[in-house]
């Protein structure tokens, strides 16, 4: 068994672990995300909170396990959202050529010139600051989806490109069929493995960029957890040094990203 | 020499009207967001009847979309992009004031990331082996997870200068594709030939791998000015460095919708400016015998 596929089956494995811990956060941990121990703020480790608690008095491991469930789910949901405009368009400027191609790859181009980073704050700014938690998730993990696919679209366009001109198609072609079946048991088949791939590969990257607007105070909001809405507490340098078991929530979200990129290699790489 | 000017001249013109439709773009987006038209001053208690009704006219004129964007444009085109809501001063003067210091750090940074990622690129084909290989995946796959807001509060606490901070965030991106052309380049039958004939692997690298990358090369410095535009509103907010990224993170959380609309416009024409550039160089790349 070579190297890698051993590592690729070792971070399987953690994510797996991962999501289950998360999955089965009500399990694991008595306490709210939300419940506050007003007599226990800051608190180190112990029996009854073992990561102990944050400044406002919450058990830290609730809110890791619960932000682990939130960021680790919705961001599959805004890749999913991501990869089927990415396939949709992708497929159709691949396919039909002209100006169908001529127009989708223009608005890809212009999406792909601004920073994502830069696009979702200033669509962030647009909507009102104070939503509602929920609705500030769905928000973010929304304008992920929506704005995360010009890089995918390229990718999913050159393969359906090449599909279009391959011999198989020709031939199907030249067989009569349809244009409804030559996608369907032509093209999607031989697209599939690239979909999965621009799938799999959008998730890191939108865990990262929640994170980030979280911790910029534009992505989920509190009493809500993620990722991001925890590392905010790296701010407080004075608490990290005294309470360094704080950096748990940082360990994961680099551990579960490396996973992901030894799973499946990064967009650069897939070039 | 002649035939370059189609092509720059096309390239300007795609430029101007990417410019435009991302003004355009923008300025509808601030335009239907939801709260558009209200003014904090109408709540002012000190305002007669007429002051108030003068200020809700003033935004009634804006509700023509046609009259808005002419308005719009009309200004810019002589200088004025408008008042910040927030910070109650006109857009061209902060931009002007904030604009060099994100300029120096995303220069400084994009320098530093590249000379770390073309040296290391370079050895790691020079002096192939186990060693190289996985000590650079370790490296660059911890720095890829890392989000860019984390990296800058690393820096913040260390009091590291900006550059350094966007240089780490953008450097492992540009390391992975550079190795990833290099070792497509080093694969090359003219790079093999070279090296059957016994050339020795530097300069093997210097004077066939690094020409036949050149262009793709070229074609990555565009998107990596790109790219550290974006991780410069997380560092130099979180680093507190008045630059262009602060500005556009204090416009967000303040809700200054006409200092957003400036900045993605900025944004837009920077971009779109240094990926022309960088196509229009990699052309002229290839076109070389």
């Amino acid at each position: 068994m070579s190297v890698k596929r051993s590592a690729r089956i070792i971070a399987a494995v953690i994510l797996a672990m991962v999501t289950l811990l998360a999955l089965g956060a009500g399990l694991v941990t008595p306490y709210s995300y939300a419940y506050q121990f007003r007599d226990l703020p800051q608190a180190a480790p112990s029996s009854a909170h073992l990561l102990g608690t944050d400044p406002l008095g919450r058990d830290l491991l609730s809110r890791l396990l619960y932000g682990t469930r939130l960021s680790l789910f919705l961001a599959p949901a805004a890749a999913l959202l991501t990869t089927l405009i990415a396939g949709l368009l992708g497929g159709v400027a691949g396919l039909f050529g002209g100006w169908h191609e001529r127009f989708i790859l223009a608005i890809a181009d212009l999406s792909m010139a601004l920073p994502l980073l830069f696009v979702l704050i200033a669509l962030r700014a647009m909507l009102p600051l104070d939503v509602s938690p929920l609705i500030s998730v769905v928000a973010t993990f929304l304008m992920l989806g929506l704005l995360g696919w010009p890089s995918s679209l390229r990718v999913v366009w050159a393969t359906t490109r090449s599909i279009r001109e391959s011999d198989f198609l020709l031939l199907a072609r030249s067989s009569g069929s349809t244009s409804i079946r030559l996608i369907l048991r032509h093209v999607f088949p031989n697209l599939r493995p690239v979909l999965l791939a621009q799938f799999w590969v959008s998730i890191p990257v939108f865990i990262l960029a929640e994170s980030t607007l979280s911790m910029l105070g534009l992505g989920v909001m509190e009493p809500l957890p993620s990722w991001g809405n925890l590392l905010r507490g790296l701010e407080n340098f004075s608490a990290i040094s005294a309470n360094p078991w704080r950096l748990v929530p940082l360990v994961l979200l680099i551990m579960v990203v490396v996973c992901f990129q030894l799973i499946f290699p990064a967009q650069e790489d897939l070039a | 020499m002649k035939s370059w000017f189609p092509t720059l001249g096309q390239r300007l013109l795609s430029l101007l009207l990417l410019t435009i439709l991302g003004g355009i773009l923008s300025a509808t987006l601030v335009r239907f967001s939801p709260g558009y038209g209200m003014d904090v001053r109408e709540l002012d208690p000190r305002l007669s009847e007429s002051s108030v009704e003068a200020i809700r006219s003033e935004h009634h004129q804006d509700a023509n979309l046609i009259r808005y964007y002419v308005k719009y444009f009309a200004a810019a085109a002589h200088g004025d992009f408008g008042v910040s809501e927030s910070l109650d001063r006109p857009i061209a003067e902060l931009v002007t004031e904030r604009l060099p210091a994100t300029a120096r750090s995303v220069l400084l940074g994009v320098a530093s990331a590249w000379s770390l990622a073309l040296v290391l690129s370079g050895l790691g084909l020079v002096a192939k082996g186990w060693f190289p290989e996985v000590s650079s995946a370790v490296l660059i796959g911890f720095l890829l997870s890392l989000p860019s807001a984390v990296v800058a509060l690393a820096f913040l606490y260390l009091r590291g200068p900006v550059f350094l901070a966007l240089a780490v965030v953008i450097f492992p991106k540009i390391f992975r594709f550079t190795r990833n052309l290099f070792l497509h380049a080093d694969d090359q039958p003219h790079v093999l030939a070279a090296r059957a004939r016994g050339i020795g692997s530097c300069r093997v690298f210097l004077h066939h791998v690094i020409p036949s990358a050149a262009p793709a090369l070229m074609a990555l410095l565009g998107i990596s000015l790109s790219m550290a535009f974006g991780a410069a509103i997380p560092i130099e907010a979180l680093c507190d460095s008045p630059g262009i990224g602060q500005l556009a993170w204090y416009a967000a959380i303040n809700r200054d919708l006409p200092l957003v609309m400036n900045l993605t416009l900025i944004v837009t024409l920077v971009t779109v400016a240094s990926n022309s550039l960088a196509g229009f160089s990699s052309r002229l790349v290839v076109r070389q015998p």
